[in-house]
């Protein structure tokens, strides 16, 4: 099974706070990998630092094989990295149609996978004229995953979709991730270690800005000790 | 009805008591005097339009507050009227500028070899320095000498006179080794641009497209410099109409392309920067000033001739008369309006209207509007924001540039002229909403109605009812009306008309 990423050693300074203090982990292909680790731990940096959003000074990171540290952010992701942010980041002001019509990276994209996205959002389909602000919080969250399909993404960074959202929600956007694992290999930061440890196949832990231990979510789950120690109650 | 009421009552309340001063104000005033104050108004919101869309834009997009509009907008008047009026000028300096930015883009390219040589920080530091003080040194030498008031002179003479002689015109070969001089003077300043540190360095060009663009821009300088006598004689024998159009072509370019060497120079390295963004700009507006009355003498130019559509001595009875008659000035309601401000509105109305469907319309229009509110995310679907930004600088360093242009045969052109209308521009975006393309509209539209309703009530006073008097304002009301209407808007919107709340 080859990596589609590999992040080794990596060390993130923003401004002259030194955030990651060395994090490394693996995204087997086709996997759902989970990060996880309190908050302040350094999770949203890790997935910026790998778009070169927040470049890493130090360390190597490898998509595809090939290394990508300190190449601008548009050329990382157009390499076929989508990112799903947190608090969403979907543009307000655009419709909800132009929110995804933007992500194209060719002439075409949206229409050759539409099927394919409102077969996962069938809700999108009928907002598709509403400006994205009008949307709910669950709603947006589906523009955002959406809006990374797009192209041909071989990697999703996809940042704590569950925040805010009420469980219901919770329920619609796990299946919705669930289902377009089965197309893209996904590095996926969740607070909810419940939802995390449904989908996830595998696990890094990041405790303040070092990545600490990472297995199968299958073994995890069994370590009481481990979850205590690293990701408070549970 | 009654939540509409809720949420937008001090805008209805506003809006009502705006309504009731406008009608005190125009109360018992006739219609043609109520109309030529209109479109005066709409006149100069129209030309603070034209600055005001592109500061909104550029802040919207990337938080830059550019002061240096102002002056792009006086570079872009005095580029047109040197086409108009005196060729002999342009043909004379342009290759000038071309030679420095071909030796600055060569140095560019390979500066970091230099910059790899020197390893300590305090080391760079020095080098800047010395390689600063070198491109000062180089460039004034290059410069010694050069007869530009004798150039100059010619502004006057040259207007639809014939073609002048060689006269103070420097021989060919001067020129050309000022040119050399100018070029090696360029080396250093673009030493000075490349990367420093090693994570500063990014993907440089291909070497192929760097020695071409060097080559084209000498190309072309050289080409102007060898054909300045012919191209000087071919723009003086057009006519008006003909040169007022290469004026435009001229002016407008100029403008994007100082907009473009303001942003990849000054602005990309402070991204994330805003006060050292907002300095530089403020800072280079004042030596783009000083190099225009270097350049074309500190005292103003009368007003340019308008183009032969504007210019017959007669006055046209309507609007469809004047198609035909081309007149000066048309009747309104009985009232002589100059039908060149009649074209300073419609490209005031044709640019926003442009604009506006540029930003509703095409996929680029479509990217800046998502990046004025999320730039990063932008970049991270894979679009290169970076070079959008570039975009808009430079679309709005054109239009406050073609301002300048088209202000020139209205109200003359004078190096002030850039931080008055800057000004306006600035409260008129301000009022509309910070970043919002419709709001820098309204702004301007307000601001220009109030200077004119303004001016009219200092010449004229106003009757106010119940008191049976003529109240007439000072000419410091009509000129404070901008800050006055400024505060009021503030007070009732924070964010501005159409401003978001952050």
């Amino acid at each position: 099974m080859d990596n589609v990423l590999e992040v080794r050693d990596i060390h993130t300074f923003i401004g002259q706070f030194h955030i990651l203090e060395g994090v490394s982990l693996e995204v087997p292909d086709g996997c759902i990998t989970a990060v996880l680790g309190r908050n302040g731990a350094g999770k949203t940096t890790t997935l910026k630092s790998v778009l070169g959003l927040t470049p890493p000074r130090e360390g190597s990171i490898a998509f595809n094989g090939e290394e990508i540290q300190g190449q601008p952010a548009h050329q990382i992701a157009s390499k076929g990295i989508g990112y799903v942010p947190e608090h969403r980041a979907i543009f307000r002001d655009l419709s909800v149609e132009e929110n995804l019509k933007i992500a194209e990276r060719k002439k075409g994209d949206l229409a050759r996978r539409a099927d394919f996205i409102f077969g996962v959002f069938p809700d999108l389909k009928r907002l598709i004229k509403l400006p994205g602000g009008n949307l709910s919080g669950g709603q947006q969250q589906m523009l955002a995953i959406a809006r990374a399909l797009v192209p041909d993404n071989r990697l999703l960074l996809i940042d704590e979709p569950s925040e805010g959202l009420a469980p219901v929600i919770i329920e619609q956007v796990m299946e919705a991730v669930r289902q377009l694992s089965a197309h893209a290999t996904v590095l996926l930061v969740e607070q909810n270690f419940i939802m995390a440890s449904q989908l996830a196949d595998r696990y890094t832990i990041i405790e303040a800005g070092r990545s600490v231990k990472s297995g199968m979510m299958a073994d995890l789950v069994d370590d009481q000790e481990t979850i205590r120690r690293y990701l408070g109650a549970a | 009805m009654a939540h509409i009421w809720r949420r937008h009552r001090v805008l209805l309340l506003t809006l009502v008591v705006v309504l009731v001063v406008i009608i005190i104000i125009t109360r018992g005033m006739e219609p043609r005097v109520w109309a030529s104050i209109l479109l005066s108004g709409v006149t100069l919101a129209a030309l603070y339009f034209l600055l005001a869309s592109g500061l909104s834009l550029i802040f919207g997009l990337m938080d830059v507050l550019n002061f240096a509009q102002g002056a792009i907008f006086v570079v872009g008047a005095y580029v047109g009227l040197s086409m108009f009026a005196n060729p002999r000028l342009f043909f004379n300096t342009l290759p000038f500028f071309l030679a420095v930015a071909a030796g600055a883009v060569l140095a560019e390219r390979y500066g970091v070899y230099l910059w790899r040589r020197i390893h300590t920080k305090r080391g760079r530091r020095i080098v800047w320095w010395v390689l600063l003080a070198l491109a000062a040194g180089i460039l004034a030498l290059a410069v010694r000498n050069f007869p530009i008031r004798a150039l100059n002179a010619f502004n006057v003479t040259a207007v639809g006179g014939t073609v002048p002689t060689a006269e103070a015109q420097e021989p060919l070969g001067v020129m050309f080794r000022r040119m050399a001089i100018l070029f090696v003077g360029g080396l250093p300043f673009g030493m000075m641009l490349a990367p420093k540190e090693r994570h500063e360095e990014r993907p440089r060009r291909p070497a192929w497209q760097t020695i071409s663009i060097v080559v084209a821009l000498l190309a072309v300088g050289c080409l102007f410099l060898v054909g300045r006598n012919v191209g000087e004689q071919f723009v003086l024998g057009l006519s008006v109409d003909m040169r007022f159009l290469l004026a435009l072509i001229a002016g407008t370019l100029a403008g994007a392309l100082v907009g473009v060497a303001i942003e990849t120079v000054l602005i990309r390295p402070f991204y994330g920067n805003p006060v050292t963004q907002l300095v530089l700009t403020l800072g280079l507006s004042i030596v783009m000033i000083d190099l225009v009355e270097l350049i074309w003498g500190e005292e103003g130019n009368p007003p340019m001739q308008p183009p032969s559509f504007f210019s017959e001595a007669c006055r046209s009875d309507s609007v469809f008369a004047w198609f035909s008659e081309h007149c000066r000035s048309v009747d309104v309601l009985g009232r002589a309006f100059p039908t060149y401000r009649l074209f300073i509105i419609a490209v005031g109305v044709l640019v926003f209207v442009a604009v506006g469907l540029l930003l509703q319309r095409s996929r680029i229009g479509m990217i800046i509007r998502a990046g004025v509110q999320d730039s990063e995310m932008v970049q991270a679907l894979g679009i290169n924001v970076r070079r959008v930004f570039t975009f808009v600088f430079a679309l709005g360093s054109a239009l406050a540039a073609l301002g300048g242009v088209i202000i020139a045969p209205f109200l003359g052109v004078y190096p002030a002229m850039g931080g008055i209308f800057q000004l306006q521009a600035f409260i008129a975006v301000v009022i509309g909403g910070m970043g919002s393309f419709a709001g820098a509209a309204v702004g301007t539209l307000i601001l220009g109605l109030a200077r004119a309703f303004g001016d009219h009530f200092v010449a004229a006073g106003i009757d106010v009812p119940f008191l049976e008097t003529v109240i007439k304002g000072s000419p410091a009301i009509a000129q404070a009306s901008s800050v006055l209407i400024m505060a009021i808007v503030l007070l009732v919107r924070p964010a501005g008309i159409f401003g978001k709340k952050e």
